[in-house]
């Protein structure tokens, strides 16, 4: 396995488990009274951090072990399917900015938007970063 | 799995070239050993300047590293 692909393997699994506890918590901070809002925003910070922290950590631990390729630069194939990978991303954003605007109109409550939009964008980047995991595993 | 509509001569010259390895062609041409082992495999189609480089690699022209494969 490519030094890329691992790296796309340690933020998809830190996407998913980072946010998937992040919407296991949400109901019960956005319902808990008129600050619970700012507590969905507040319990953000945990997948953020999160993350950061485990790409961070298995980035420094890949590129220690293969420096060689961790200091290559990213080549045409490579390049290939990030476009492929940011153009799949593209559908979920345009449905979901769609289905928010229908629902500001629709007089939904903001905590109920902040999941929409959130729930959006985290399932953007998890079909960017699987498909180009998917591409690697392919080869092509 | 899709291949590309075209055959290659890559491991066979890569082994005539003192048998080299899939990573120095990549660095050579400046690719990911990955890509050269997708090209081999006739997995990925390489860009016209790779093509280009890695026959230049070989001092070869073009069509003596690939060949169009009639369907």
């Amino acid at each position: 396995m490519s030094f890329r692909e691992k790296i796309h393997w340690i933020a998809f699994v830190s996407i998913m488990g980072t946010f998937g506890w992040y919407f296991w918590t949400l109901p019960a901070a956005a319902d808990a009274g008129p600050q619970g809002l700012w507590a969905s925003a507040g319990l953000l910070l945990v997948p953020v951090l999160g993350i950061t922290a485990v790409t961070t950590i298995g980035t420094i631990i890949f590129a220690l072990r293969n420096p060689k390729e961790a200091n290559a630069q990213e080549d045409e194939r490579d390049r290939s399917f990030q476009i492929r990978g940011t153009h799949l991303a593209y559908y979920p954003m345009v449905v979901g900015s769609w289905l928010c605007i229908g629902l500001i109109f629709g007089g939904v409550s903001q905590p109920m938007l902040l999941r929409i939009i959130l729930g959006m964008v985290v399932a953007a980047e998890l079909i960017r970063i699987g498909s180009q995991i998917y591409f690697y595993r392919r080869g092509y | 799995m899709a291949q590309t509509p075209f055959l290659n001569d890559i491991k066979t010259l890569r082994f005539l070239a003192g048998e080299m390895t899939q990573g120095d062609l990549g660095d050579a041409v400046g690719v990911t050993r990955q890509t050269i082992a997708a090209i081999e495999q006739g997995k990925y189609s390489p860009s016209l300047e790779v093509a280009f480089r890695i026959a230049h690699v070989f001092g070869k022209p073009l069509e003596e590293v690939f060949r169009w494969q009639q369907a």
